[in-house]
């Protein structure tokens, strides 16, 4: 009779996460450095884990935990059908970064989607190629791309470190990635397009949908989630 | 009549031979660059990707326009040439197995579009026919992007929304907004743009902005000769401010609805054609007399011209559609059991050195053993 709750394992995301369970009353000690084990006091039945960020969404869609708190970036990201797959109980805010559409600030002529739209509608005929967009957010790209905005003239190239780099060193034209602050993009002298915020995200309680606990697990769960959602 | 996939299988393989359509194999696994190319990244989700030793992208073979076209343009076999195919193709799909059998035929290299658009719907409709489908029983729908065009070019409306509301074209919420947005004054489009900018873009001071724009390039590290180009930025961003600034009439706004809300029975079109664009005094000039000389073309086929819609509005949002687009779907329902249309640009896309003309359609034999097993039931 446990249920399980993964939180971020290092940095500034695990402090804040662990203040989010303390003002929820649940003591969580991170215990020795390299262990992904912890100690919780508060809450009887709950097992804290630490997991990198990224791993927890993934962990969440496979429903191998019950919780867990990451950003709603990569839930979006990782779970296909995250209404059906998982329900965000709270939103913790911290973590604010928004996934955005940024282009080279010297393409003066592209303001917004639209204007993007219309490039990447000709691209080939001049170029010989789709226009290619730097990212690790396929999912999210593709979704607000195509369908929101009825792009479907690009080629994603996947990118899992330093996107904002990806237009200077020529291997993509523009990139989709979180930022927070914006300062990296105007370090790499990118700009965001007046519609090109496609998700605001924060650090997310999770709970994961896998329909397979039983009643005195699922109490528990409801539980936690009832802690936090007051 | 045939109802099993074997025999309808069979049925239809001769009905191919007996039109000139000689088969073509193609592998069950094939690179995926080609399909994601042509038709868009929004099919990654659709199809089974996955990765050889290599690190390149491979998937389960998602149809068979692409491989089959692929396949001439490597053998260089000479044009025309009609394809068939029959087997199984792999898609993630809510409403169905993820594997089914696909059949189909696949023009290519056909001058007389006219002819080949006509044989294209005939052989489908012949083919479904074969399949124990009673015609009387469908919709039939046809569309033509050649006309859409047109008109936009009729109406003289600037290049930028040409090329803004064509590539909606087929997709009816993504065209009435690029519509609505075409009807909104200048401001929310140039909203964010520097004055400088704006001042040099209404001067058309081109060499001016191309070497601004150049400057930022080598601020930001650009590589200057990957992607666009200062000159081509300049160009349009003078272009945007123009049309931006533009104050187009109600009137070719009020056209191009009533030219989109055309739906009638092709023998009709025509007619209904001539009546909204001369009420303006446009002539829609080639690509009128094209549609009609398909329409003879399809009379000469045997085709009932007044057992087929013609829908203005009707069209596929993939840029390598070009002309004609078909389908026909079991009355009153969603999904076509045949579908097609002309595809003229794919062939370059996909490497062919000139471009050549290409028109095709694909029968969804698991949906037509579905209506036909109903239909001998009922």
């Amino acid at each position: 009779m446990t249920i399980t709750l993964a939180i971020p394992s290092k940095g500034r995301l695990m402090e804040k996460s662990l203040e989010a369970l303390k003002s929820a009353g649940v003591e969580v000690s991170a215990g020795e450095t390299r262990s992904y084990r912890t100690q919780v006091e508060g809450f009887d039945g709950l097992e804290v884990l630490l997991l990198s960020a990224s791993e927890i969404a993934r962990e969440l869609r496979d429903g191998a935990i019950d919780f867990g708190i990451t950003g709603e970036d990569l839930v979006r990201e990782t779970i296909p059908e995250p209404d059906n797959a998982a329900a965000i109980v709270a939103r913790l805010g911290f973590g604010h970064a928004d996934v955005v559409v940024a282009v080279p600030e010297a393409w003066v002529d592209v303001q917004a989607m639209a204007d993007l739209g219309d490039v990447a509608g000709s691209f080939r005929a001049r170029h010989g190629r789709r226009l290619r967009i730097a990212t690790k957010y396929w999912r999210l790209t593709q979704g607000f791309f195509s369908r929101t905005h009825g792009i479907q003239s690009y080629r994603i190239v996947e990118s899992l470190g330093a996107t904002e780099g990806a237009p200077a060193a020529g291997s993509a034209d523009i990139i989709v990635d979180i930022t927070s602050t914006g300062s990296t993009l105007v370090a790499n002298r990118l700009k965001i397009l007046s519609d090109g915020v496609i998700l605001k995200s924060e650090a997310c309680l999770v709970r994961s949908m896998p329909g397979r606990r039983d009643d005195a697990d699922a109490a528990l769960a409801d539980e936690l989630a009832r802690r936090f959602a007051g | 009549m045939p109802a099993s996939d074997k025999t309808i299988g069979e049925a239809l393989d001769q009905l191919f031979a007996t039109r000139g359509a000689a088969p073509a194999e193609t592998a069950i696994i094939l690179p995926a660059e080609p399909y994601l190319d042509a038709a868009g990244e929004a099919l990654r989700r659709r199809i089974f990707l996955t990765r050889g030793e290599g690190g390149e992208n491979l998937c389960l073979r998602p149809d068979f326009t692409i491989p089959v076209c692929m396949r001439h343009i490597a053998e260089g076999a000479d044009l025309p040439r009609r394809y068939s195919y029959r087997g199984l193709v792999f898609r993630q799909r809510a409403d169905g197995p993820a594997e089914f059998v696909q059949a189909g035929i696949e023009d290519l290299g056909e001058d007389n579009r006219a002819m080949a658009d006509a044989r294209a719907v005939a052989d489908a409709l012949a083919s479904l026919e074969t399949c124990g489908i009673a015609l009387d029983g469908l919709d039939v729908i046809l569309g033509d992007q050649g006309l859409f065009e047109a008109v936009l070019r009729a109406l003289g409306l600037p290049e930028g929304w040409q090329r803004r509301l064509i590539r909606t074209f087929g997709h009816d919420g993504q065209l009435r907004a690029a519509l609505e947005s075409l009807s909104k004054g200048p401001e929310s489009a140039l909203e964010g743009l520097a004055p400088e900018l704006l001042d040099l873009a209404r001067d058309r001071e081109e060499g001016a902005l191309t070497r601004l724009i150049r400057g930022r390039m080598e601020e930001a590290g650009l590589p200057p000769h990957s992607g666009r180009s200062p000159g081509e930025i300049a160009a349009r961003l003078i272009e945007k401010v123009a049309v931006a600034e533009a104050r187009l009439g109600e009137g070719p706004l009020q056209l191009l609805e009533n030219f989109l809300a055309v739906a009638c029975p092709l023998d009709e079109a025509g007619e209904r054609l001539a009546e909204v664009m001369g009420t303006a005094g446009l002539d829609l000039g080639r690509a009128m007399t094209a549609f009609e000389t398909r329409n003879l073309a399809l009379r000469a086929a045997n085709v009932d011209l007044a057992r087929v819609t013609y829908r203005a509005a009707f069209g596929r949002p993939i840029d390598y559609y070009t002309g004609l687009v078909f389908e026909a779907r079991d009355k009153g329902a969603e999904d076509p059991l045949v579908g097609g249309g002309r595809y003229d640009r794919l062939m370059t896309i996909l490497g062919a050195g000139t471009p050549i003309p290409a028109v095709g359609f694909s029968l969804w034999i698991d949906r037509i053993e579905k209506v036909s097993d109903c239909g001998i039931s009922a």
